[in-house]
């Protein structure tokens, strides 16, 4: 063992005045319209401010003018990149509430969908982040593989990013023809390019000086203020919806969670490509495992929940995205409140940010993965 | 400034840091890719060129793709499939559909009786979202949500289509070069 | 005389000779002004046109590295593209920001593309009309000269009245002038093979000497280059310029034709550092066995293919920038500054100090016994087939303890024990806990 220093604040040598940096709403890396308000003396983080509401679109009143189906496809752009998921927060929390009966093959199907729809966000996610730190090629690299699955999703949805791709109840449609063919095909190609892309960054110096001990968050702190998903996972917090609370057929499903040790940056580039990899297990055995059957289950002919509060979530890309659902007992909701991961991962950016420099910023907002549509609702 | 103790690295380690292997590793990833985009013609699982070269060639569009709306016509009568029910148009989250209904006087087993059929069916496709409850709503498969997707257009009103664009589809210029 | 294809050629520089013999310039007058004129002319549009290309080849180069096809639109795959940005620049609008210096705002840009474009005047392309001009001092010319285009960047930034534009100009700058101490630097290694500083002389000390530099100063080349790179602003040292909170550095505020002058400044540089690295370390327009077709007669021969191979070598190294700035991921400002000033310039240093003693070593152990090491010492320094083992493995050890001693240097800092600080992520197989139900009851992840 040899000791040597890991200091990541530097000391200020010299007295100079504070300056006041905006980072616009209209940034090549805030990952949409998010306005980032530093406090900088020389190129150190001293303080830090969001200003959201950029993409403000207000989904939650329109919501309360729409019957239960037609509030589906507003899901499915709030995080836009996995619009999958959102639908299925909606869809499970209406069926769980009506208490209807969502036939097997549909779980399947939707763990199928759902955990392609992850693999998608993020190597979104890997794209973007690369691209900010400079290592243009793998952004590329992650968009050929995410045509992939865009491409299974136009066939079986009919729409690549916003797919408003379940009904209540279950699929609109049975898996189409070549379905079990091309996911199979995505499958058994994905490992040799996350491969690729660990090669190129994994061991890279450049890389590994970029996010080693940058954006450090600790795990008392990450659930202090609420994180989730691998923001949470990557300080070493043992917490997956998929596991804790199952949905879908999740159950069904033999899957390990990649925890982090240090909370930093690199962990979490760690822990999320170990989350594909997850996913493409879970993938695989559950098109191994689908079963035959109806893919939606009988309806009423009006959707209207009994009164009450309900709450469900689901371990989306980002993190816990969560429906809180009021109803009156009518065919249009009294109240529903999205519980955006990113919103809530965003408020742990001010502390991941101070004493770092400018040029961290834009990485630690990469590594927080968020996607303003959520955000700003 | 913290002082921690990490583990003594390896000679292999030491030697790996020197040659500048991790660096020497991915450029090495990046010239393949390089030859392989000249030489290899597989794109999906290989390092061959992943471009389409719209509009020069025509994408591949799924059957089920949610695009231009479309109303279809009996393909023996060519009379138009829409019974005026109303129901797309109340399944519709975003009011794009406008359907208009007009009685008519037809004679069913020497009985006169007035029918109701479509007059003008009004569709804003700058408000559409694409979420095809209204093809899911329609019960005689006449509003469909066809595989076009090139929908722009020069102006704002033209995005407002009627029943004849609807069911004749629109002229639009195919770039072929 | 034979009628050969390259006398054909140079018909019309025959031409322009005579008439303006005719004219009544004597002969030397017409040798010395025109025919320099006329090679300048050739280097100039050969420059222009390989810098435009190059922009060209870069663009088709990323794209084949990202699985993509890159221009394919303008012209037969795409070769005209870069006509078609040029005339789009030349019509853009031209402003200048309010309260901005006119003046100096106007010719930072040409401040800047000559600098790069006046370094072409010693570059020996060839042999022997290849050259337009062999200074004596050649390597020290260049270096001066290409320093004033870090005085382009200053004013620009300064010029453009904006807090952005100046603080990037500031840091670019400031980029610029850490690494070309230790550019500098590395290029004494291989003057002490050379024992001049003309640029033709040194590659005839390697021609006369049938070896490149590179094999006896590997730490040097490695130096020159990683300092070239950060010298040119580019991948991986390119934060100044392409990180977005500075949006683009200095030339933020410039557009049109003056923005492009200042893209032709940077690639112009990167031939620049291309051409003294070929010089100076593979050997110019050196190559084995092409000196045949000096001595079988075909004299223009002999030039234009030595004026090939030094553009292919070149080449290669222009495709090492590009090879480069596609595959790394950027340093950050102060890891940038680190390496510049804790890494580079102490190699180049010990570079320096070893690369002197291996000389006298190797003039020591000449004539010690039986064995002799120099062959002569009138071009450069040549060394027989023993004397050049000796360097060779002298220089491999000279890489070691370089290594060694920035180690040495760095061996406490943090970005150097990255790799031991990194520790694996650990997979979990949670249990499963109870399945999903939409309520508001607080349910405890633990519970059965």
């Amino acid at each position: 063992m040899h000791q040597v220093e890991i200091a990541t604040t530097k000391e200020t040598l010299l007295d100079s005045p504070e300056m006041v940096l905006n980072m616009g709403p209209q940034h090549p890396s805030t990952h949409g319209v998010l306005r980032v308000i530093l406090r900088l003396d020389g190129e150190t983080v001293i303080d830090l401010d969001c200003d959201i509401g950029y993409l403000h679109r207000g989904m939650e009143k329109i919501a309360e003018n729409r019957q239960y189906p037609m509030i589906a496809p507003y899901w499915d752009r709030l995080d836009y990149i996995a619009a999958v998921s959102n639908g299925l927060v909606w869809v499970e929390t209406v069926e769980q509430v009506m208490g209807l009966d969502v036939p097997p093959r549909a779980h399947y199907l939707r763990t199928i969908l759902t955990e392609l729809n992850r693999i998608a966000s993020h190597l979104l996610w890997l794209a973007t982040h690369a691209l900010d730190i400079g290592a243009v090629t793998v952004l590329l690299w992650a968009l050929r593989e995410r045509e992939e699955i865009l491409k299974i999703f136009e066939r079986q949805f009919g729409a690549r990013l916003t797919c408003h791709a379940w009904r209540i109840g279950g699929l609109p449609n049975d898996a189409y023809d070549d379905f079990e063919a091309d996911v199979r095909r995505f499958v058994s190609n994905f490992p040799r390019r996350l491969d690729e892309y660990e090669t190129v960054l994994s061991e890279n110096r450049i890389w590994l000086s970029r996010t080693v001990g940058i954006g450090v968050i600790s795990a008392q702190d990450a659930i202090a203020i609420g994180l989730s998903g691998p923001a949470l996972r990557g300080s070493g917090v043992a917490w997956d919806v998929r596991k804790a609370r199952p949905y879908a057929a999740y159950a069904d499903m033999d899957f390990d969670v990649p925890l982090g040790e240090n909370g930093d940056t690199f962990d979490r580039y760690l822990v999320r490509l170990e989350e594909m990899r997850q996913s493409r297990r879970i993938i695989q055995q559950a098109v191994d495992k689908l079963p035959e059957g109806p893919v939606s289950a009988k309806l009423p002919k009006v959707i209207k929940p009994p009164a009450g509060d309900y709450y469900h979530s689901i371990e989306g890309p980002k993190g816990e995205i969560g429906c809180y659902l009021v109803s009156d007992g009518s065919a249009h909701p009294y109240r529903v409140r999205v519980r955006p991961p990113s919103l809530i991962n965003l408020q742990a950016l001010r502390q991941m940010c101070i004493g770092h420099l400018v040029a961290d910023v834009v990485a630690i907002i990469g590594t927080l993965d968020i996607v303003l549509g959520e955000i700003d609702r | 400034m913290s002082l921690v103790k990490v583990p003594k690295p390896s000679l292999m380690q030491k030697l790996k840091r020197f040659f500048l292997i991790d660096l020497v590793k991915g450029l090495g990833l990046t010239l393949k890719y390089n030859i392989g985009a000249m030489v290899d013609k597989d794109a999906v699982a290989g390092k061959g060129i992943y471009t389409e070269q719209y509009p020069k060639v025509r994408p591949d569009v799924a059957p089920r793709f949610h695009g231009a709306p479309r109303l279809n016509m009996d393909p023996e009568t060519h009379e138009t499939l829409c019974i005026a029910c109303n129901l797309c148009a109340l399944a519709c989250p975003e009011d794009c559909i406008d359907v208009l209904a007009m009685d008519v006087e037809v004679v069913v087993a020497g009985k006169p009786r007035r029918k109701k059929v479509l007059d003008e069916f009004i569709f804003d496709t700058s408000r559409c979202m694409f979420c095809a409850l209204c093809q899911e709503a329609c019960p005689t498969s006449c509003l469909e949500l066809t595989q076009d997707f090139e929908l722009a257009t020069y102006s704002r009103a033209g995005f407002v289509w009627n029943r004849e664009m609807l069911e004749q589809g629109r002229e639009t210029v195919k770039y072929t070069s | 005389m034979s009628i050969s294809f390259f006398s054909l050629l140079l018909s019309p520089v025959n031409f322009i000779g005579d008439l303006l013999l005719k004219l009544g310039l004597s002969h030397d007058a017409v040798n010395s002004v025109v025919w320099p004129l006329i090679q300048i002319s050739i280097v100039v549009l050969v420059v222009t046109l390989w810098v435009a290309y190059a922009t060209y080849l870069e663009r088709k180069i990323s794209a084949f590295m990202q699985a993509r096809l890159g221009p394919m639109r303008v012209g037969p795959w795409g070769l005209l593209q870069p006509i078609a940005d040029g005339l789009k620049l030349l019509t853009k609008e031209d402003f200048i920001p309010e309260d901005a210096d006119r003046w100096i705002f106007f010719f930072a840009p040409y401040i800047a593309v000559v600098a790069a474009f006046i370094v072409f005047s010693v570059v020996p392309f060839g042999p022997d009309w290849a050259v337009i001009t062999d200074v004596n001092i050649g390597l020290l010319f260049v270096i001066a000269v290409s320093s004033v285009g870090v005085l382009a960047l200053i004013l620009a930034g300064w010029s453009s009245n904006s807090k952005y534009a100046l603080l990037g100009g500031l840091r670019s700058s400031a980029q610029m002038v850490s690494y070309e101490v230790s550019m500098g630097l590395a290029l004494i290694g291989g003057l002490m093979f050379a024992r001049t500083l003309s640029l033709s002389g040194i590659v005839a000390a390697q021609a006369s000497d049938a070896v490149w530099y590179l094999v006896y100063q590997p730490a040097g080349f490695l130096i020159f280059l990683i300092s070239g790179i950060a010298e040119n602003n580019r991948a991986p040292f390119d934060l100044p310029e392409a990180e977005s909170e500075l949006v683009a550095g200095f030339h933020t505020e410039y557009s049109g034709f003056r923005w492009s002058l200042f893209f032709m400044a940077e690639y112009a540089a990167m031939v620049v550092v291309s051409a003294v690295a070929t010089t100076l370390y593979l050997g110019g327009w050196y190559f084995p066995f092409v000196h045949k077709l000096e001595t079988g007669g075909f004299h223009n021969l002999y030039v234009l293919v030595s004026a090939l191979i030094f553009v292919t070598k070149m080449a290669v190294i222009l495709y090492l920038y590009f090879w480069l700035r596609w595959t790394l991921p950027r340093f950050r400002y102060d890891q940038l500054m680190d390496i510049g000033w804790k890494w580079l310039i102490p190699a180049a240093l010990i570079n320096i100090v070893f690369t002197g003693f291996s000389v006298f070593v190797v003039q020591a152990l000449d004539g010690w016994g039986s064995l002799r090491t120099i062959e002569s010492m009138s071009q450069g320094l040549n060394l027989t087939a023993t004397g050049k083992l000796i360097m060779i493995g002298l220089g491999i050890i000279g890489l070691f303890i370089t290594g060694g001693f920035l180690s040495l240097v760095n061996g406490r800092s943090r970005d150097f024990n990255l790799k031991s600080q990194r520790r694996n992520i650990r997979l979990v197989n949670l249990p499963s806990g109870t399945p999903a139900v939409a309520s508001t009851k607080e349910t405890a992840p633990t519970e059965a």
